[in-house]
């Protein structure tokens, strides 16, 4: 018994270091670190993803890790996001991705596209090959549907909107319908700028990832198992 | 009683020295009017144009419909007729073609009729802006026509509708306010917006409300109800007063180094003045001791001479009083195209009431040593034998020590600010002093020489004969040439430094997000040189291990360091960058990741050589040693970044590519069309616009600065006059002798020209040594910029000047050779 006692305290300690020391959750360390964790969530995107605007731990990679943590999923939840990132920046770090090992990756990408009017042809190619990417790697997507500004015209929108069920289709990924549900548009869940999520926001954006990630997690499951 | 004979006699007796006082005091009267003036316009329009910039009084911005208690305001104050509004709706959203294939990003403004308050949208055909702007019609900037392959009369898709485009839009007042657009301009007018249908939940646009003041002295109040009745929303009620200060910054420094330029040139007039007047007095110094000898008192003599005095100053006031309304004609010319909106150039009231009191009280103080001087004069001196006394005597101080407190008064009335007139005062006191100093060394340096040349031993000689005036010559030369260089180069370095803001080669296109992979494909594509930076977006998560504040960094009204950065790398300084703090860029000596800081970050938060940051790149922290930290001198366009890593710390890290080219404006469309056909991820920001706009007021800038600095030059040309008038009679006599002593006049040419020269070459070296040093502490303290010393240049002034002393020395000089000895021993044996 001794043993394992030390060693759980160390590993609290080394925790509780981590913490403290570099204001970095332990999600952003290597497995190592966390032995219970059953996997890694790698959440990819840009802004909205990263969190612009808010603190670390109220982006939604923060907020859907201890939702899972919560309702017993031990896994821990990478952000991966970076703000101003479009679709081909996202494909651009493929590699990076993969060297965080995922089991699972939230893709959220293409919104910075959209609102610089990238044409949606070019969005649809980087999502395909990002996904592509990751497959081939195992790695099961969760693709967050995104809508575009009404403003950039019902052409440009509804092209726009199409990319993520036919991406989802082709490459049977489980999709989000749209990232943003309930929270687009509604100016009390935004910052000043209109696009970016408060933390309450992001509370809503987590309810609304939240099931898809389950689902995920319960197919990687069901994967092992059968590999196994 | 005053005779007026006497004073005419006085005059016209002493012409040239006459006309000199009359130029000087007139130089004085054009500097102090024509800069007063300018300063009121460039003030004035200066406000107009910050309205221009915003196109109103009050700007109301918002990102949706106005909060119900603000519309409600908005609506009471228009009622009150206190402010009339319009607002205009602006927002990106994607053009296309109504032929063919084609679809372009644009920056749509919806702008209601009223639009703008101030300033005007000028349109390629010339016709007014609201006329053109009628339902269904549409106007764009030139690159939206050639990106798109339209053109006026074409119709075009935007939303639910279809425009007609109309006309070309070539200045927007506003646009300079944010010309970082990713997407050419386009105007349709407000009452098309239902139609468009692009507006509403969903959408993301900015609201603006625009608001004319019927009464500008309310601009308070107005302000304050509706800040109130905005409460805590998100709307934000800005006034043309609380605009981007860059631009008042920029002209405040540009004043107050015309104002200090001004400054000088009355000094430079003031010592024009003073020598003239002493030249004048030394010419009738016999004529005044007669008049003591037949019983004149001092007062009664320098009664007279005040008159004298009072009298040229006058005729020199109106002079240049005539001469800058004159120069008004010019001035516009000079002007135009710096400030958009129109500037009135009248002379103003002001400007003139306060450069007769100013000239007025410099003819004062720089002729009160010279008539004080008066009463010195002794009847023995009739007799030629009577040495004069030192300069320095006690009025000597009280004179200069009034005049000292004239001109510290003189820089708190203009720059109204007791440390740089405590400055300024200083700088000429030891400038007076350094000239002082460096010219008894010259001299008795010179004193030393014995030349075995004999037109080079008598023009040394020459130097030190008895009342000869070489050592106040000298200083006042010295001290002169000494502003002139000094003013001359700063002006260098101020143009150097537009021009290195605004270089030949300074981009005017931008492209964002190249992917890695794409870097050389694109570089092919692009065609001409580009320069690629590498950026990889992180935020700062502490220093020195101590996290950072990111609440307390959010308060912060400026820049702060809660935001996400753009962090780069590479090995070498940029050719703007310089190093002001550690050895070098990185270290080699250091193992652990290195990061070097442009001095900006400190404004952000304390940190030095030494301190370890810590990022966050992309879920990865990275703990990084500060190794340097950089400043940017030229504030232009070109690219900048506040942290710069070793390659080897991030090349690994998730990164996309930021290029920045100069492409020749008729190529732009071409090339955006090119590269986005291509690769079609990559956005283009198109500066060309701004930076042409930008280049030009430089451009005018520099002509206005060498304008007035031209003022100066032409004071010093005076005080070189002045001062070689006031030795004439010694000069006329030693050509006398040297005749009369069977020297050939090429012998006594020869003498003159070389004690010219002396004179010339050391006042020179002088006033070189001293204006470097002078330059580089105001371009470094005062304007914060680079210096170069102009090495080359400078050795071309010392040149020029000494040039110009031989040449105006040798002009005044060959009279006298002419003169036939006789002549002159006959006259001056009659007195």
């Amino acid at each position: 018994m001794r043993p394992i006692t030390l060693v759980a305290c160390a590993l609290t300690f080394c925790t509780l270091m981590g913490g403290c020391k570099k204001e970095e959750p332990a999600t952003a360390r290597q497995p190592a670190d966390q032995p219970k964790a059953e996997g890694t969530i790698v959440a990819v995107g840009d802004s909205l993803t990263a969190g612009y605007g808010v603190k670390e731990d109220e982006a939604y990679p923060a907020q859907l890790e201890r939702k899972l943590e919560a309702a017993g999923y031990h896994w821990k939840v990478v952000n991966a996001g970076i703000s101003g990132e479009t679709s081909s920046g996202a494909l651009s770090r493929i590699d990076w991705i993969l060297k965080l090992k995922p089991d699972i990756v939230i893709l959220e990408t293409g919104a910075n596209d959209g609102l610089r009017g990238i044409d949606p042809a070019v969005v649809k190619r980087n999502i395909d090959r990002i996904v592509t990417g990751l497959q081939a790697h195992g790695v099961e997507v969760v693709l967050a549907g995104m809508q575009m500004l009404t403003n950039m015209g019902t052409g440009y929108t509804t092209s726009f909107v199409k990319i993520y069920p036919e991406a989802a289709q082709a490459h049977h990924l489980i999709l989000v319908p749209f990232f943003l549900t309930g929270v687009a548009g509604d100016a009390s869940l935004n910052l000043s700028d209109g696009i970016h999520p408060t933390a309450n926001g992001y509370k809503i954006v987590t309810e609304t990832v939240y099931p898809y990630t389950v689902k995920a997690i319960e197919r990687k499951r069901s994967k092992k198992q059968s590999g196994s | 009683m005053v005779n007026a004979h006497f004073i005419l006699r006085q005059i016209t007796g002493a012409r040239r020295q006459s006309a000199l006082f009359v130029l000087c005091v007139a130089l004085s009267m054009i500097t102090l009017v024509s800069l007063g003036s300018f300063n009121r316009s460039v003030q004035r329009s200066l406000w107009r144009d910050a309205r221009a910039l915003h196109a109103a009084d009050i700007i109301v911005r918002a990102h949706a419909q106005l909060p119900p208690p603000l519309e409600t305001e908005i609506a009471a104050l228009t009622r009150n007729r206190a402010i009339t509004t319009a607002r205009y709706y602006d927002f990106y959203t994607v053009i296309q073609k109504t032929t063919g294939e084609g679809s372009l990003l644009s920056d749509l403004k919806a702008v209601e009729p009223g639009y703008p308050f101030y300033g005007q949208v000028l349109l390629a055909s010339g016709r007014p802006f609201h006329e053109v702007l009628t339902t269904g019609s549409l106007i764009a900037e030139r690159s939206f026509l050639d990106r798109l392959g339209v053109r006026t009369g074409d119709r075009v898709r935007i939303g639910n509708a279809t425009l007609t485009v109309k006309d070309v839009v070539v200045q927007e007042p506003d646009r300079p306010v944010n010309f970082f657009a990713l997407g050419p301009r386009v105007f349709v007018p407000a009452a098309d917006l239902p139609a468009i249908g692009l507006l509403g939940k969903g959408s993301r646009a900015e609201y603006v409300t625009l608001a004319k003041l019927t009464d500008q002295a309310k601009l308070a109040p107005v302000v304050e109800a509706l800040r109130s009745a905005a409460g805590e929303s998100r709307v934000r009620v800005e006034t043309y007063r609380d605009a981007d200060s860059r631009v008042k910054k920029f002209f405040d420094n540009l004043l107050f180094f015309l104002d200090l330029s001004g400054i000088f040139t009355l000094l430079l007039a003031g010592f024009g003045i003073q020598s003239t007047l002493f030249a004048l007095l030394k010419e009738q110094e016999k004529t005044i001791a007669v008049m003591k000898a037949v019983g004149a008192k001092s007062r009664y003599i320098i009664g007279h001479f005040l008159a004298v005095t009072l009298l040229l100053g006058l005729t020199g006031t109106v002079a240049g009083l005539a001469a800058s309304f004159a120069l008004q004609r010019y001035l516009p010319r000079l002007f135009s195209g710096l400030i958009p909106a129109q500037v009135d150039y009248a002379v103003s009231g002001w400007a003139v009431a306060e450069g007769v009191a100013i000239g007025f009280i410099v003819v004062l103080l720089f002729t009160a040593l010279p008539l004080y001087r008066l009463k010195e004069v002794k009847p023995r001196i009739i007799l030629g034998k009577e040495e004069q006394e030192g300069f320095w005597t006690r009025s000597t101080w009280v004179i200069g020590g009034t005049g000292t407190l004239f001109f510290f008064a003189m820089v708190l009335l203009k720059i109204r600010d007791v440390t740089t007139g405590l400055y300024f005062v200083g700088a000429i006191v030891g400038l007076v002093f350094a000239a002082f100093v460096l010219a008894s060394i010259i001299l008795w340096g010179l004193k030393r020489l014995h030349p075995k040349n004999l037109a080079l031993r008598q023009a040394l000689k020459g130097l030190f004969r008895p009342r000869n005036a070489s050592r106040p010559i000298l200083v006042t030369l010295s001290a002169g040439f000494a502003v002139i260089f000094a003013i001359t180069l700063v002006e260098q370095n101020l143009d150097a430094s537009f021009i290195q803001s605004f270089p030949p080669g300074a981009p005017t296109v931008f492209f964002i997000d190249i992917q890695p992979a794409q870097k050389d494909d694109f570089a092919k594509t692009l065609g001409t040189k580009g320069e690629f930076f590498p950026i990889i977006r992180a935020t700062i998560n502490a220093i020195n291990g101590e996290p950072v504040d990111m609440a307390k960094q959010r308060q912060s009204r400026g820049d702060n360091l809660s935001r996400e950065f753009n962090l780069t790398y590479r090995d070498y300084l940029l050719p703007d960058e310089r190093i002001t703090a550690g050895k070098a860029l990185f270290r080699n000596d250091w193992q652990v990741p290195q990061v070097s800081v442009l001095d900006t970050v400190l404004k952000m938060h304390q940190m030095k050589v030494g301190d370890t940051l810590t990022f966050r790149v992309q879920g990865i922290p990275i703990e990084a040693r500060i190794s340097s930290i950089r400043t940017r001198n030229s504030s232009g366009f070109t690219p900048y970044f506040y942290f710069v890593f070793p390659p080897s710390v991030l090349a690994d890290a998730p990164q996309t590519l930021f290029c920045a080219a100069r492409i020749a404006k008729k190529e732009i469309a071409a090339v955006q069309n090119r590269i986005v056909q291509r690769f079609p991820n990559i956005s283009v920001i198109d500066l060309t616009e701004t930076a042409e706009l930008f280049g030009r007021i430089m451009g005018k800038l520099s002509t206005i600065v060498r304008f007035f600095t031209s003022f100066s030059l032409l004071a010093g040309i005076l005080i070189v006059v002045s001062s070689v008038f006031a030795t004439r009679y010694a000069r006329t006599q030693e050509a006398v002798y040297f005749t009369i002593l069977g020297a050939r006049a090429r012998f006594v040419m020869a003498v003159f020209a070389v004690e010219n020269l002396l004179l010339g070459v050391s006042s020179g070296v002088i006033a070189l040594a001293i204006s470097q040093v002078a330059s580089l502490a105001i371009c470094r303290k005062s304007l914060d910029m680079e210096y170069h010393p102009y090495l080359a240049q400078s050795l071309l002034l010392v040149l020029a000047t000494t040039v110009l002393v031989m040449v105006v020395g040798m002009a005044a000089t060959i009279p006298i050779l002419r003169q036939k000895p006789v002549v002159f021993l006959r006259e001056h044996a009659e007195e």
